[in-house]
């Protein structure tokens, strides 16, 4: 029974086989064909030479920012820091201010009244 | 082959003439297989030209001329895969999933007369497709090129790249489901 169902579907598959028409490609199949392959030849085109542009600005900017770093302080000279600059900046502030506290005259206390 | 080894690797050195032989050589079986692959007409010479214009663009990652046809059949399946994605996803149908009212006014409306011999191919076509909708999309198209198109083992482990036996074990499942369809339509009296 198996068998027969088997031998049924191949033969089905076969008559399957031949219902099926061929396809008869048509006139324009090559010109299309070629019209494609240009048309993604020339995205590919426009593509690359976008990666080739950016590649090449991606390099000249690394290569200014390399330049930049190498012209800037000599090596082996402590640059001073954000914070340092503003210890400098203030420090004739702080001076007056600490001067003042200075000259006041120190609170006596009264250690009979504890 | 259809084509000499040397046209094969004048084509993949960029000779546009050659490849252009090739394209014709082949076309025929291209379209062909595409047709029993996608099952509508109208989109076949579409997908036979994206394959080719993968084929012209893959030419180079080509290692030798001897595996020039699996690869031809393997951008085939691919392509003719891709297709059926898109139109699933743009939940086109094909005829088998229309009822057979929708599939008599499409053939008025096509104006198409034809004769008994042609009514009964269609119906072989009709019914053998809605066999295969018993499978997924990727045992359907293994099926067919084994049991429709006569592809040997050998020749679906190149196209593929998977070892003869987890082919044979795919395949023999999808043929028992198809063949429980086969059995059920024909206990209805289907066929």
């Amino acid at each position: 029974m198996m068998n027969q169902d088997e031998s049924g579907l191949d033969e089905l598959l076969r008559s399957y086989r031949s219902a099926c028409p061929d396809v008869e490609p048509g006139p324009l199949f090559m010109p299309m064909l070629w019209q494609k392959i240009e048309a993604r030849h020339s995205f590919w085109w426009v593509f690359q030479g976008f990666a080739r542009t950016a590649m090449a600005g991606c390099a000249a900017l690394a290569l200014l920012l390399l330049a930049l770093n190498l012209a800037g302080p000599q090596p082996g000279l402590p640059s001073p820091s954000y914070t340092d600059a503003l210890v400098a900046d203030h420090s004739a502030e702080k001076m007056y201010y600490a001067e003042s506290v200075i000259t006041r005259q120190p609170v006596q206390m009264d250690d009979s009244r504890y | 082959m259809l084509v000499e080894q040397e046209l094969i690797e004048r084509a993949r050195g960029g000779d546009t003439a050659a490849f252009n032989e090739m394209v014709l050589a082949y076309r025929k079986r291209i379209l062909g297989t595409i047709s029993r692959l996608i099952g509508r007409p109208e989109d076949v010479e579409d997908v036979a030209q994206e394959v080719f214009v993968r084929l012209y663009y893959s030419l180079d990652q080509l290692r030798t001329a001897e595996v020039f046809e699996p690869w031809l059949y393997r951008l085939t399946v691919n392509a003719s895969y891709d297709y059926l994605r898109r139109s699933k996803r743009r939940g086109e149908s094909r005829m088998s999933d229309l009822s057979e009212q929708q599939v008599m006014m499409a053939d008025a409306m096509a104006g198409g007369k034809q004769d008994a011999e042609d009514r009964q191919r269609g119906e072989i076509r009709e019914f053998v497709d809605a066999l295969f909708q018993h499978v997924s999309e990727e045992d359907r198209l293994l099926l067919t090129l084994k049991e429709v198109e006569g592809l040997s083992l050998k020749e679906l482990e190149k196209i593929y790249r998977v070892n003869e036996n987890a082919l044979k074990v795919r395949l023999f499942r999808a043929r028992q489901r198809v063949l429980k369809a086969y059995n059920a339509a024909t206990a209805d009296g289907k066929l």
